[in-house]
């Protein structure tokens, strides 16, 4: 037989210290002992929340590697790592407030607290400024990745381009013998035209711009004289001599003559600026007529070609539709990633990247909530030695964030 | 002179009557009214549940179209199982029951966290009201799993039901993690975790399981709902995502929320069976275990629901073995419970009538569960009503009627008030026959094919529809007769003493109901489960009588440190810092402090034994030597006597309890 605890010996007001001790404990340390282990089974439990990503992200890379390590080079390696860094100090002056709080320092705990709070700020402007260049450059989820630059940074002349879906994403119907939907897949860019899902050569008629207004100049042909899949037309030429300055009006090369059209009238091309450094215009749409591709004759033999070659096992046997612009040659003189049409479904790389970073990114804006607050109660004084419960709490809340963006920064900024 | 022990007089009003109004009920953060709150909603819940649950059984009455068409049916089955399941089944026992009893249970004040506590209560209630409001909103008719792809496509109100379950999953956490507090950090003095109520034993399974799979379901649905709005494509097929991750994180939560519904059921029911059985429980610590492990295994077996969904054939057999093991801890409890019956002093009130109902249900719905863990025959069975009326043998047959019956236990307790014995023993009949009588037909027509979630069905099925559906009614009109007649008595029961049932556990020494902070006086640890010394005083009243040595123990300890208070106090020592310390060292040694007052009382009570006197003149001869010895040796010296003393008070106690064995 022992005596428990008799919650009606000192219930009622015999508590010492802070008034903070909720009557329902024996003592501070009772109470401090509860919350200590209620915030580290919320912690667990955070963990557990997390887990989800990390696994859809383990088994989506294991799955499609090629997707992360085409993708990750989206992402601004610098920017992640200054993230790293400023949550990294946050997490010191978190729990540096918890010792100030101890020994009742009030301005340190303050000014600690004040440091973690422009720190979590600090995080989430450099976010805001990576999320909001992804979403101009259409680096976004699901359907709506549809970048205008490559993974390298060059620009993809696409913006505008009205497609229906991502490039990425072409459902092509064998019965029709035609994109049923998309665009133009990315992968085919240097494809036969005789290749299956490239449904018809075209040729480029008229441009618009963005408001209905015809814009009938074309580049100058010595904008593409070291593009020798150029006609030099003395009429065309003479056009575009006569044009305004190359500078003030969006230049455009019908670079690559493959396209997916979205009827056998009107197609629509992805086109390669000249120069990356040329200023091209946005909301352009181009219009074409298209011819039907040649059908694909059945071939007899998978190791021979439609032209009746031998393909040779183990290299990609692709044959070029035509000469290669100057623009080509650079692009694939680099590294095949960056040069290369994004995978498919690079979609997903952006899926998992949002969701994670983005509810790490709701975590952080939690924990600028609760430090606001716990900036308001110390100012008021309301943390002691014996009553320091909240501080260390929020500072071990603070601690996990920053803990999985540890894991966050590796995993989808520095992968290969 | 055998004595009851001191019930003493109430002085407290109880917790439902120490104030009144809405405000104090609404921003109240006592535990037991709050629990009452959380089981007031699950019983409307009930009714909710139930009546689709009515309505999809009418239709089924005949074969084409009896009362709706195939869309309204759907919504019924849909709207039926995510009600049932995470409004009703996951906090009918943690939540309601558990928020009430279990503090008491422990002898503690309150939860760890009342305002959490009182928090979760109105995520709850919001959850609730996100899961009601599908219905206005285009209704729900993707099952209450929420398959992807078709809850992608769903024209119905996908996005408000899975942010319901997203805020009613966060009341689940925080509920577990307050529970998972208050057992660690608020045991009474001497209750170690071998000496808690298996109840508290399987809420606190429960809560592991609440805290770390429900989490996984939050990051889903929320995962769900943004690709319901946002087109994510994590899980949308079209966009590279995988539809199959989908079920394996929904059932990573689904299949311990299995457990978070059975555990705590099972815990009820060692309560019950030892307490009407009169018996201390069989093998407590295997069932204490038990609990614990089912929690844990139930992590490693959720890719059995997903035997057919394109899972490798090395998952599906790693699935099915460990799905067997589930089988363990399973028989170890009903077999425990089973040796607890034999022999033992059966009483057949309300409540164990539900705790052998339970200890039937669960055996068939453990068994048939096996089956489907087996590969070749789930293939079979799968998506049959076979599997159907598997599980509602264990979430309805056993946890509702685990629930019922921990209702109906602990009412008198928490009401104060007792609900209609006879029309409760009709009504635990009417859910007997009832239940089983809607879902043994529902195995023979699995086995025989007949699909689940089918509007219509072929005519050789018309029958086992038939006698479910009447089944069904049975069981419909034993519940809501039930939740009437609580309801009812809760203002016009007969008033319930303090412990109806001769229960063990703390609970029923406090008073009834209990006030704002559960005891007057602090209660006493006995020995769990151990009936002994608890008798019938009168009819449903049942007191501890406490045996003559307990008495005479008592008062010898209280002697010896009254001797040794006097000694301390006599032993003049130079008022310094050190002797103070070691003065009251010798005074304060037990863990109750004895006061002159207390001393004086010992001593007029009356004559010591012989032994005792024995023990009391040594301390004097202390005392006397005082003069002659210096104090600390004075103060070492009056530590051995009393140590001898403590001894010779253990073995008065042995001696006086030799002639009993």
């Amino acid at each position: 037989m022992s005596v428990p605890h008799g919650p009606h010996d000192d219930a009622h007001g015999g508590h010492h210290g802070s008034h903070f001790i909720q009557h329902h404990y024996d003592d501070a340390q009772h109470q401090f002992d509860s919350g200590k282990l209620g915030i580290w089974i919320f912690l667990a439990q955070e963990v557990l929340f997390f887990s989800a990503l990390f696994v859809a992200y383990v088994l989506y890379r294991v799955h499609h590697p090629e997707i992360y390590s085409y993708a990750h080079k989206y992402l601004q390696v610098k920017f992640g790592a200054i993230n790293t860094g400023v949550l990294i100090f946050s997490s010191l002056t978190a729990a540096w407030a918890v010792r100030c709080a101890q020994l009742s320092q009030r301005t340190g705990l303050m000014a600690c607290i004040a440091v973690t709070i422009l720190c979590a700020c600090g995080f989430l402007g450099i976010k805001y400024k990576e999320y909001s260049h992804k979403i101009h450059e259409h680096i976004l989820f699901g359907r709506y990745f549809d970048p205008c630059v490559s993974s390298g940074g060059e620009e993809l002349l696409t913006k505008g381009n009205e497609c229906e879906g991502s490039k990425s994403n072409v459902a092509y119907d064998k019965a029709a013998g035609k994109a049923s939907s998309g665009c133009l897949a990315m992968k085919k860019i240097d494809q036969d035209p005789k290749t299956e899902g490239v449904q018809a050569t075209c040729e480029v008629k008229e441009t618009h711009g963005g408001k209905g207004t015809p814009i009938v100049h074309m580049c100058p042909a010595h904008v593409f004289s070291d593009s020798p899949g150029m006609t030099d037309e003395p009429e065309a030429k003479a056009k575009a001599e006569k044009a305004e300055p190359k500078e003030e009006f969006p230049c455009w090369e019908p670079a690559y003559q493959p396209a997916v059209c979205k009827d056998t009238e009107v197609g629509i091309l992805v086109l390669y600026g000249p120069d990356d450094h040329q200023e091209r215009g946005e909301d352009y749409k181009i219009d074409a007529t298209c011819k039907d591709a040649p059908v694909v004759p059945a071939a007899a033999d998978p190791y021979t070609n439609a032209a009746g070659q031998a393909i040779q096992v183990g290299k990609p046997a692709i044959h070029r539709g035509h000469e290669l612009t100057a623009h080509e040659i650079r692009e694939l003189d680099e590294e095949h990633e960056i040069a290369g049409p994004p995978p498919e479904h690079t979609n997903m790389f952006f899926t998992i990247y949002f969701a994670m970073t983005g509810l790490h990114g709701i975590h952080v804006l939690v924990g600028i909530g609760v430090f606001t607050w716990l900036l308001y109660r110390s100012w008021r004084g309301d943390f002691t030695p014996d009553y320091f419960g909240p501080v260390d709490f929020a500072a071990l809340y603070w601690h996990i964030v920053d803990l999985i963006w540890i894991f966050l920064f590796p995993l989808l900024y520095l992968i290969h | 002179m055998p004595t009851r022990e001191p019930a003493g007089p109430v002085t407290e009003p109880s917790y439902l009557d120490v104030s009144h109004g809405l405000k104090s009920w609404m921003l109240t953060l006592d535990h037991k009214r709050i629990g009452l709150m959380y089981l007031f909603g699950i019983l409307i819940a009930l009714i909710v549940g139930g009546s689709f649950a009515l309505l999809l059984r009418t239709e089924l009455w005949d074969t084409g179209k009896t009362i709706v068409g195939q869309d309204t049916y759907n919504q019924f089955f849909t709207l039926h199982g995510a009600v049932m399941v995470f409004l009703v089944i996951i906090p009918g026992i943690p939540a309601a029951l558990g928020n009430i009893m279990m503090p008491i249970q422990l002898g503690a004040p309150d939860v760890a966290f009342p305002r959490l506590n009182l928090a979760s209560f109105y995520l709850w209630v919001t959850g609730a009201i996100m899961l009601v409001l599908t219905i206005p909103f285009g209704g729900l008719d993707t099952g209450w799993t929420l398959y992807t792809p078709y809850s992608l496509a769903s024209q119905s109100a996908v996005l408000i039901a899975t942010l319901g379950v997203f805020v009613l999953g966060f009341s689940s956490i925080f509920t577990g993690l307050n529970f998972l507090v208050t057992i660690h950090k608020f045991r009474p003095q001497g209750m170690g975790w071998f000496q808690m109520p298996l109840n508290v034993w399987a809420i606190y399974a429960t809560a592991i399981m609440q805290v770390l799979a429900t989490p996984v379901l939050g990051i889903t649905v929320l995962l769900l709902s943004v690709e319901r709005f946002g087109h994510i494509g994590i899980f949308d097929p079209t966009l590279g995502g995988d539809p199959v991750l989908f079920q394996h994180f929904f059932w990573f939560y689904s299949h311990p929320a299995v457990y978070i519904m059975i555990i705590p059921g099972m815990g009820v029911i060692s309560e019950l069976i030892s307490t009407f059985s009169r018996k201390p429980l069989f093998g407590y610590r295997f069932v204490a275990y038990s609990s614990v492990s089912l929690a844990l295994l139930s992590f490693l077996v959720w890719g059995h629901h997903m035997f057919v969904s394109g899972q490798s054939r090395l998952a599906n057999m790693v699935f099915s073995a460990l799905t067997f093991t589930v089988g363990i801890p399973s028989a170890i409890k009903v077999f425990n419970w089973v040796a607890t019956l034999y022999k033992g002093d059966i009483r057949l009130k309300t409540p164990m009538l539900y705790a052998l109902s339970f200890l039937l249900l669960f055996t068939i719905g453990g068994l048939t569960g096996l089956f489907l863990g087996i590969l070749s025959v789930d293939v079979h069975l799968h998506d049959t009503y076979f599997v159907v009326a598997h599980f509602h043998y264990v979430m309805m047959g056993s946890t509702l009627v685990a629930f019922l019956g921990a209702l109906h236990f602990w009412w008198p307790k928490f009401t104060g008030r007792w609900y209609p014995e006879q029309l409760g023993k009709i009504c635990s009949a009417g859910v007997f026959f009832g239940f089983n009588l809607t879902f043994l037909p529902q195995f023979v027509m699995g086995a025989r094919g007949m699909p689940r979630r089918y509007w219509d069905y072929d005519p050789q099925f018309r029958i086992f529809h038939q006698l479910s559906t009447i089944g069904a009614y049975v069981l419909g009109l034993s519940l809501f007769t039930t939740v009437v007649y609580l309801f009812w008595s809760f203002k016009n029961g007969k008033k319930a003493p303090r412990n109806p049932w001769g229960g063990s556990s703390l609970e029923w020494q406090a008073p009834t109901p209990p006030p704002l902070y559960n005891f007057e006086t602090p209660p006493i640890l006995h020995e769990l489960y151990n009936y002994d010394d608890i008798v019938e005083v009168e009819e449903d009243v049942w007191e501890r009588q406490l045996p003559e040595h307990v008495h005479e123990v008592a008062a010898a300890v209280a002697t010896v440190k009254a001797a040794r208070v006097e000694a301390a106090a006599s032993i003049e020592v130079p008022p310094t810092e050190r002797n103070e310390a070691l003065v009251r060292g010798i005074a304060t040694e037990e863990s109750a402090p004895v006061t002159r007052e207390e001393v004086k009382a010992v001593v007029a009570a009356g004559a010591l034994p012989v032994e005792e006197a024995k023990a009391a003149a040594k301390l004097a001869e202390v005392a006397h030597d005082k003069t002659e010895i210096r104090n600390d040796e004075a103060a070492a010296k009056a530590e051995t006597a009393s140590e001898e003393a403590a001894h010779v008070a253990q073995q008065l106690k042995k001696k006086d309890e030799e002639p009993k064995s």
